[in-house]
């Protein structure tokens, strides 16, 4: 038996007391109250007729109430004593309960519960029970965030509350970053358990974490989940033509999980009509990829969605079996061109009906007036407080790119090919009559060089983009080549940032960056359940952390976007339960030792105490004992 | 404080029930009153005693118990029954009432106590018979007589009556045998005794009241009892007294003793009464509980006393 309550001396010490107490007071209660009668032999008549019972009986009945009072006490004494069985574990242990609430806990392929996260939930909530009185507790949950619900606590009800509402997200999953929580949470701490709850998806098995826990710690994974079929939509974008801004294409991908082939179909949907159906055939994990041009599906709203047509096959992750997407009206420019006359880049920019284009003389040129973009040919003034700045062969004097020197006849030998400037064209053989040279600063990217000088060099700053071109176009035969209106494209695309890659697509569990208009105060965000939420605005962008996939609905003082999030994310899609292995702590996935029983055996000595009592108390009211 | 102050209150109360004053004296005369309409058509100092052989007219018949004249046997019912009747004559002639008074400690247990009660209604049946013309004596007892008013008639008297019962104290142990040989040895002249008592006599009730219907006294048994003396409240470990004795007994009062206790009470209570019913005694129980009024009307309802 061990004892973890009061020390045995001072019990003794008390218990001694209590019984010298309860023997006083017991000997003052026998002292009988005198009552004055009439006629006693009367009494004694009663009294000769209930004289049926032994001598011995009476005296035990006498001191009946004396030896219930000390036996209460010694009950009372042995409760505070703290007695507990030997095979129990009294030791304190710091208990750490990673609870994965990622998107793939939402899958259904469960007994005993709705879903993984709520068996996960209960399981938590039994391992709460098991907390002693010594036991510290801490619940985080993970996703790709990690929340804790408190500090080590010792009293778990605390927890069990928070917990009762809870359920999973829709965010991905990152266990390295839960993992390193958990490792600086019980760093020094002895006795410390780690249970991870989780179904291990999204974990890549043939990479195991290194994240070291020490000596003192004991790593269990708790795995939850059965199944791994789950037919998942893993991409669904749209996106302009960068060639051609009125249209678009959308891009769908949907792949299989089973681990045998199925039927689905694959409906997409615009404005909440239904546009187009297509009967899909998988084989085990093949992934489907299907370009729709834009020409057949029109609409701001559109939904893919994915269903299962093999009768003995259940898909168990319904999260992703549909996506969202928008194509937001083009966006037009406007732009002004700083120039005597230059018919090459007027071309392009005119031609551009997603361009409101004016040409200005030098002279008249207004730094006040605002533009999304500027062009300087061959001037340079002073710039205007917003926009993005494009220089055609700067002068030295009011440049913000410092021209090092001047080369004739320059071959461009080193390019940026993987630069959006250079997109989809080639500067090979481009013939130049002469061209300035640029030294290149901190923030500037050398798209094109010649032997290490610069010549088309692009700056970004914190509130602008730069591009300066070192040669006049006209002397040089780039105008001539078919890749100049691309390139001219290229660089309004860069300054435009978001226009020519996916369109107001976002992925949950991320915190999004949506380009509003600068000059917008303030913003509010409609989420798919209707709910409007304040939205912050830094950098002529509005912060939103998104956590529900479906149609967003960004609102400003001077305009509204609707967006559209989904899940992306063809790991989190892999609901496959993954035993978790850690590359230098190992995992235990056994429970029996951490499921332990701790009797309170306190409480039930109290209880006897209380029975006791209240026996003491029914036969003394009785007449039973004295 | 509050013991204290409702002890002070009891007794207050209980001198201003118990003493004899102008509103007591109406009491009586109302009572006088009802007296008469109850036996009317009897003249004054003309009431009938139930005296054997003494009189001319047949009365009733009664058992013959021991001790009786064997002369005033009734020989045919005995032909016919084969069970020994007496023949009762009435008499007529100046009736001596004797109220044998219980004064011993039994009596006087309690704020509210018997002997209150018995004053009363020995004042009240005294008030009666003095206004009869009856020859009235009150006779205190406990274990020998504790005095005694010589019998007296008049209405007038009844002060007398009044100053006696005043004087009365709480005399020792009830033991009726020794008080009523005394008394019979006293008093020769035979008439209504009315026995107001309790009846705690340690030795018994019957030889008390054999020796007056041995000495043709005409008993008339009048039982008082504390209701709380039936219904004990008391529980627990508790040393009782007598308070007569002053015997010891140290008992554990459970509610199953309470039981048995009310019950040993009743079957006493039922003694009594079989005892005086089986001879012909007047038997009247009351608790003190009730009115003395009450009582006194029940006493002149059952007839016996007035006559």
């Amino acid at each position: 038996m061990q004892l973890t309550g009061l020390p045995i001396e001072t019990i003794a010490w008390l218990a001694g007391a209590a019984a010298i107490f309860i023997t006083a007071f017991y000997i003052l209660k026998l002292r009988k109250r005198s009552v004055e009668i009439p006629f006693s032999p009367m009494w004694n008549r009663v009294l000769t007729s209930s004289r049926h019972r032994t001598d011995w009986w009476r005296r035990f009945k006498r001191i009946l109430s004396w030896l219930l009072h000390i036996v209460l006490a010694a009950l009372l004494a042995a409760a505070a004593l703290g007695p507990h069985f030997d095979d129990e574990v009294l030791d304190e242990r710091h208990l750490l309960i990673l609870l994965d609430n990622s998107a793939s806990m939402g899958a259904t392929d469960v007994t005993g519960g709705y879903d993984r996260f709520d068996v996960a939930r209960r399981k938590t909530s039994e391992l709460l029970e098991t907390i002693g009185g010594n036991d510290r507790v801490m619940v985080v949950l993970f996703n790709n965030r990690v929340q804790p619900l408190g500090p080590f606590v010792e009293d778990p009800s605390l927890l069990e509350a928070s917990l009762r509402d809870l359920g999973a997200t829709s965010n991905p999953t990152d266990l390295r970053q839960a993992l390193n929580f958990a490792a600086d949470s019980l760093r020094d701490r002895d006795n410390s358990e780690l249970v991870i709850i989780s179904d291990g998806a999204g974990l890549d098995p043939d990479t195991p974490i290194d994240v070291e826990f020490g000596p003192e710690t004991t790593v269990r994974h708790i795995k939850i989940g059965e199944s791994s079929e789950n037919l998942a939509i893993t991409a669904f974008n749209a996106r302009r033509y960068p060639s051609n801004r009125l249209d678009h294409e959308l891009y769908v991908e949907v792949t299989s999980y089973f681990d045998r082939p199925v039927e689905a179909v694959l409906e997409i949907s615009s404005d909440g009509r239904l546009v187009d159906t297509q009967s899909l055939s998988l084989d085990a994990r093949e992934t489907h990829r299907q370009f729709y041009p834009g020409q057949a599906v029109t609409g701001e709203r559109l939904e893919a969605r994915v269903r299962l047509q093999t009768s003995d096959a259940r898909d168990v992750f319904p999260l992703d079996d549909r996506a969202f997407a928008t194509v937001p009206p083009p966006r037009r420019l406007r732009a002004q061109l700083i120039s005597p006359g230059n018919l090459f880049i007027e071309g392009p920019l005119i031609l551009n009906p997603h361009i409101d284009f004016e040409r200005i003389a030098p002279e008249e040129y207004d730094p006040t007036a605002e533009f999304d973009i500027t062009i300087f040919d061959r001037v340079a003034p002073e710039p205007p407080a917003t926009g993005d700045l494009l220089y055609l062969d700067p002068p030295d004097e009011g440049s913000p790119f410092t021209i090092s020197g001047r080369e004739a006849q320059p071959i461009i030998t080193d390019v940026v090919q993987s630069h959006p400037l250079l997109r989809w064209i080639t500067l090979q053989d481009l013939n130049i009559g002469s061209s300035k040279t640029f030294t290149r600063s901190a923030n500037d990217t050398a798209v094109a060089s010649s032997f290490g000088q610069p010549i088309i060099l692009a700056r970004e700053d914190d509130d602008r983009r730069m591009v300066a071109i070192g040669f006049d176009i006209r002397n040089s035969d780039f105008p001539l080549r078919v890749s100049f209106p691309v390139f001219v494209l290229n660089i309004l695309d860069y300054f435009a940032q978001d226009d020519v890659d996916l369109m107001y697509s976002f992925a949950t569990g991320e915190t999004w960056s949506i380009p509003i208009d600068r000059a917008a105060t303030t913003a509010h965000m409609v989420t798919p359940d209707g709910e409007r939420k304040a939205t912050a605005i830094h950098d002529g962008a509005a912060l939103f952390f998104g956590d529900k996939p479906g149609f967003y609905r960004l609102e400003t003082d001077l305009g509204a976007i609707t967006l559209a999030a989904n899940l992306s994310s063809p790991e989190e899609s892999d609901i496959t339960p993954i035993s978790l292995e850690l590359e230098s702590t190992a995992v235990s996935e056994e429970m029996e030792t951490l499921f332990f029983e701790r009797q309170q055996l306190w409480v039930l000595l109290l209880f006897a105490a209380l029975a006791l009592l209240l026996l003491e108390w029914l036969t003394f009211n009785r007449r039973w004992t004295v | 404080m509050s013991s204290k102050g409702r002890f002070t209150v009891a007794k207050a109360t209980e001198q201003t029930d118990d003493s004899f004053d102008e509103e007591f004296l109406k009491k009586l005369e109302y009572l006088y009153i009802v007296s008469q309409k109850i036996a009317s058509g009897k003249s004054r100092a003309q009431r009938r005693t139930r005296l054997v052989g003494a009189g001319i007219d047949f009365a009733d018949h009664r058992h013959y118990t021991h001790g009786d004249d064997m002369r005033n046997v009734d020989w045919r019912v005995y032909s016919r029954t084969e069970k020994l009747f007496l023949k009762l004559y009435e008499e007529e002639e100046d009736l001596y009432i004797y109220f044998l008074l219980d004064t011993s400690r039994s009596m006087h247990l309690g704020t509210l106590n018997k002997w209150s009660m018995a004053r009363k209604v020995s004042a009240a049946l005294s008030y009666i018979g003095l206004s009869n013309m009856d020859r009235v004596s009150i006779i205190p007892f406990s274990s020998k007589l504790e005095g005694r008013l010589p019998p007296s008639r008049g209405k007038a008297q009844i002060f007398k009556v009044f100053d006696f019962l005043d004087r009365c104290g709480p005399g020792e142990q009830t033991t009726l045998k020794s008080a009523f040989k005394t008394f019979v040895s006293q008093n020769k002249r035979p008439g209504l005794a009315v026995v107001i008592s309790d009846f705690y006599d340690p030795e018994g009730f019957d030889e008390g009241l054999n020796i007056l219907r041995y000495h043709k006294f005409e008993p008339m048994v009048i039982q008082l009892y504390d209701r709380r003396e039936m219904e004990v409240s008391i529980q627990g470990e508790l040393e009782l007294v007598d308070c007569e004795t002053q015997e010891v007994r140290h008992v554990t009062v459970t509610p199953a003793m309470v039981r048995a206790y009310a019950k040993v009470f009743e079957e006493f209570c039922e003694e009594l009464e079989t005892y005086c019913s089986k001879r012909q005694i007047l038997y009247f129980r009351a608790p003190i509980q009730e009115s003395f009024e009450d009582l006194v009307l029940r006493i002149f309802r059952a007839g016996g006393f007035l006559k």
